[in-house]
């Protein structure tokens, strides 16, 4: 499933459903707000560009990849420090494909997919610079 | 032809979310970025360098594909068209 949505999610609930009689291995990274002295985050997107390049990411980990299942969940909207960012699982028959999947994916949100955050702390705000023209 | 142009984060917040532009038949996207930065000068600040090139940290988009640098000055856009702009991605 690839989402992007202003609720939060259960880790839990994704990883449970990974489960198949095919997956030896289920490996997640889930994405949280440090305290980097903020008082929020706000992310942005352009949804449904962003959505394209979720699903362009997630076919690009399946067939570079033996795995079987990919998800991504991110959220949007204003978080405060340790909410939910990002959950990505795969599911795959054996875990070292799902780690290197897992760290494609997380590698690829952070380069193309049109998301943004803005930090508010007591003093205002700024824009989180990107590091990918 | 109108042109729509969308713009996210802090080009949104000098821009404006949604620009309809109306611009001569055939213009390409240096034309598009000429009649945004005429607008105002925090646009033009932001969208060109001291050089009148577009500066490196702008990304866009034709009708949610991306497009290359290379082809700032040969795309041709049409009637309708959606042109995205905003700056390097910082999501995950």
């Amino acid at each position: 499933m690839i989402t992007i949505t202003q609720e939060d999610f259960d880790p839990g609930v994704y990883i449970n459903a990974a489960r198949d009689r095919q997956v030896g291995g289920i490996v997640t990274f889930t994405g949280i707000v440090r305290d980097d002295g903020i008082t929020a985050i706000e992310l942005e997107t352009f949804r449904e560009a962003a959505l394209q390049e979720l699903e362009a990411i997630r076919d690009e980990a399946l067939s570079r990849y033996a795995i079987q299942s990919v998800d991504i969940i991110h959220r949007i909207g204003t978080l405060s420090v340790g909410d939910h960012i990002v959950l990505i699982v795969v599911g795959a028959p054996h875990r070292r494909d799902a780690f290197r999947a897992c760290e494609y994916i997380i590698d690829r949100i952070k380069e193309t997919v049109p998301i943004w955050k803005k930090e508010y702390t007591n003093e205002g705000s700024r824009w989180v610079p990107g590091e990918h023209t | 032809m109108k042109i729509t142009v969308r713009a996210f984060a802090q080009f949104r917040e000098v821009v404006g979310e949604v620009t309809v532009l109306d611009l001569p038949q055939r213009s390409g996207l240096p034309v598009l970025f000429a009649a945004l930065a005429s607008r105002s000068d925090e646009s033009r600040g932001m969208l060109f360098d001291d050089q009148g090139a577009i500066r490196e940290h702008v990304i866009f988009m034709v009708n949610r594909k991306r497009v290359p640098r290379s082809s700032l000055d040969s795309i041709i856009l049409y009637e309708g068209d959606e042109v995205a702009i905003y700056p390097p991605v910082a999501g995950g």
